[in-house]
């Protein structure tokens, strides 16, 4: 990656995905700066730590507010969020501001390939062509970042 | 009925004579069918005959229905829609049936399904309006009694169909849960593989869990791919080759092995998706892995195709062969043993010169997509 490495924040109330998560960010060359179990520990950290990219689940462990955290984090603190979930359904039709999802069960492998092309879209504004498998982008994003728009797999 | 009279009276029509006392007359006197004849050259058209049949059913005496209007039946729940559709039809000379609510003398009500009628003399002008009255409660009664049970039954069956509405959404949000927590615990399942993995050092433990990671990987590519489509009983084999194999080219970051697919849609049972694709995936591991030793780039092959009922399922690579490879043969081969047993498939190795070819044949069942 280019310049300074992206900022994250994980909010998964699972510790132990979150655990393997940040071990797989620190590969690719990410700075994760916090991990938020509830909505409440999330809007916190967005607030104090400015991060660069959100990656919220959607049930936490407050139950599922992180659809709430997603809006909040894009409307409040300018943030991006990234969406990964099993819970696919649940996400409304406009992502909540959100610029994407990653479904669970994710590889590490889709997680590295997702997150690079998402790099490549926050640097220079423009995608580098379809996203791949297993990232699928909020109609929004795509629209500003020059993807044909594909239908929702679900 | 009273057409049948009026064209017995036909050729004879005793009303137009002046003629009440004559055996047609007598006839229409003991005929169970109430009617009464109207003189309407009279003031308010009254009453100039009653049968015996009309004075049993309204229960007044002859005396009091004759010179009357014959509007003294009418009460107050009569409706004045048909009262009226009888008065207009009289002034115009036409014929009018109407089923009306009329009172009897006692107070109580019948339903008189009313059929009045011009009676017209040789010069074509109406001489009289001859009418028969038939009490049609009782039909009335059981027409309204079967709209109640219709309405009763339909109401039961709208009920019926919104608890069974409630079921099926309760019964798609439980699967929607059961689905969400499949695919969480099986992300729980990978995120400990890959932890382990991180901590150990001896490279037999750590290929050993990386097997685990990728068969568990598989699993979790057909539950993505189970319940993307809205048909949950069918799995798209050739959309999780399409999934499987740019993970797994990726994951072992072999970018020069390039693959090339030859992929027809089929279908097969979803209770075989995770056997067949745990097959698919140590094959195709297997040629990765095993086929190409750094340093070897080369090509791997999957085909799919379906002839009948037969699903032919191809791998093959061009790499340094059975016997050169360094594969253990081990587990994964067992593996795909096992499970072709419990698919009733058949698996075939060959030499492909150069390379190995595997292929898998499997019966399937169900129409072509």
């Amino acid at each position: 990656m280019n310049g300074r490495p992206l900022d994250v924040l994980i909010v998964e109330d699972e510790v132990l995905l979150a655990a393997e998560l940040e071990f797989l960010l620190d590969e690719v060359g990410y700075h994760t700066v916090g991990h938020a179990m509830s909505s409440d520990e999330a809007m916190a950290m967005a607030n104090d730590l400015h991060p660069d990219l959100a990656l919220v689940d959607v049930h936490l462990r407050d139950g599922p507010t992180g659809v709430e955290v997603a809006r909040r984090i894009h409307d409040d603190c300018g943030g991006v969020a990234l969406f990964m979930t099993a819970n696919l359904k649940r996400l409304p039709d406009d992502f909540a501001g959100a610029c994407g999802v990653i479904g669970k069960p994710y590889s590490s492998h889709g997680v590295r390939t997702a997150l690079s092309y998402l790099s490549a879209c926050l640097r220079d504004g423009r995608a580098p062509g379809q996203p791949p498998i297993g990232l699928e982008l909020a109609p929004a994003y795509a629209t500003r970042w020059g993807v044909p728009a594909m239908p929702r797999a679900v | 009925m009273t057409d049948i009279f009026q064209s017995e009276r036909a050729p004879e029509p005793p009303t137009v004579e002046h003629d009440l006392s004559g055996p047609f007359a007598a006839a229409i006197r003991a005929t169970r069918m109430a009617m009464i004849v109207t003189d309407p050259h009279q003031a308010d058209n009254p009453i100039i005959f009653a049968n015996d049949a009309f004075l049993k059913l309204t229960g007044y005496p002859h005396d009091e229905v004759i010179g009357r209007n014959c509007r003294f039946l009418q009460g107050p729940d009569t409706d004045p829609v048909q009262a009226d559709r009888v008065r207009e039809a009289i002034a115009k000379g036409e014929d009018a049936v109407v089923d009306i609510l009329n009172y009897r003398k006692d107070g109580s009500s019948f339903w008189n399904a009313l059929h009045v009628s011009p009676v017209r003399d040789k010069a074509g002008e109406v001489a009289y309006f001859f009418a028969s009255q038939l009490d049609v409660s009782d039909s009335k009664r059981l027409a309204s009694e079967r709209d109640d049970v219709r309405d009763r039954l339909e109401a039961a069956v709208a009920d019926r169909t919104h608890e069974l509405t409630l079921a099926l959404d309760q019964k798609t949000a439980l699967l929607h849960e059961v689905d969400h927590r499949v695919k969480n615990n099986l992300q729980l399942i990978s995120s400990l593989l890959l932890l382990q993995n991180r901590r150990v050092t001896d490279p037999a433990v750590k290929a050993s869990l990386r097997g685990m990671l990728e068969r568990v990987s598989a699993i979790a590519t057909v539950h993505r791919r189970l319940f993307q489509s809205d048909d949950v009983e069918r799995f798209d084999v050739s959309a999780f080759v399409r999934d499987l194999v740019s993970d797994m080219v990726g994951s072992a970051r072999r970018d020069d092995v390039k693959v090339q697919l030859d992929l027809e849609r089929v279908d097969v049972a979803a209770a075989k998706a995770a056997p067949l694709a745990l097959v698919i995936s140590e094959l195709f591991s297997n040629a990765l892995r095993h086929a190409f030793p750094i340093g070897h780039s080369g090509e791997i092959f999957v085909g799919i195709t379906r002839t009948d009922d037969d699903l032919r399922i191809e791998i093959a690579d061009n790499g340094v062969g059975l016997e050169n490879s360094a594969s253990s043969g081990g587990f994964g081969l067992t593996i795909v043993q096992l499970l072709c047993q419990q698919l009733k498939a058949r698996s075939e190795t060959t030499p492909a010169e150069p390379g190995t070819r595997v292929v898998v044949h499997m019966p399937v069942d169900g129409g072509h997509h």
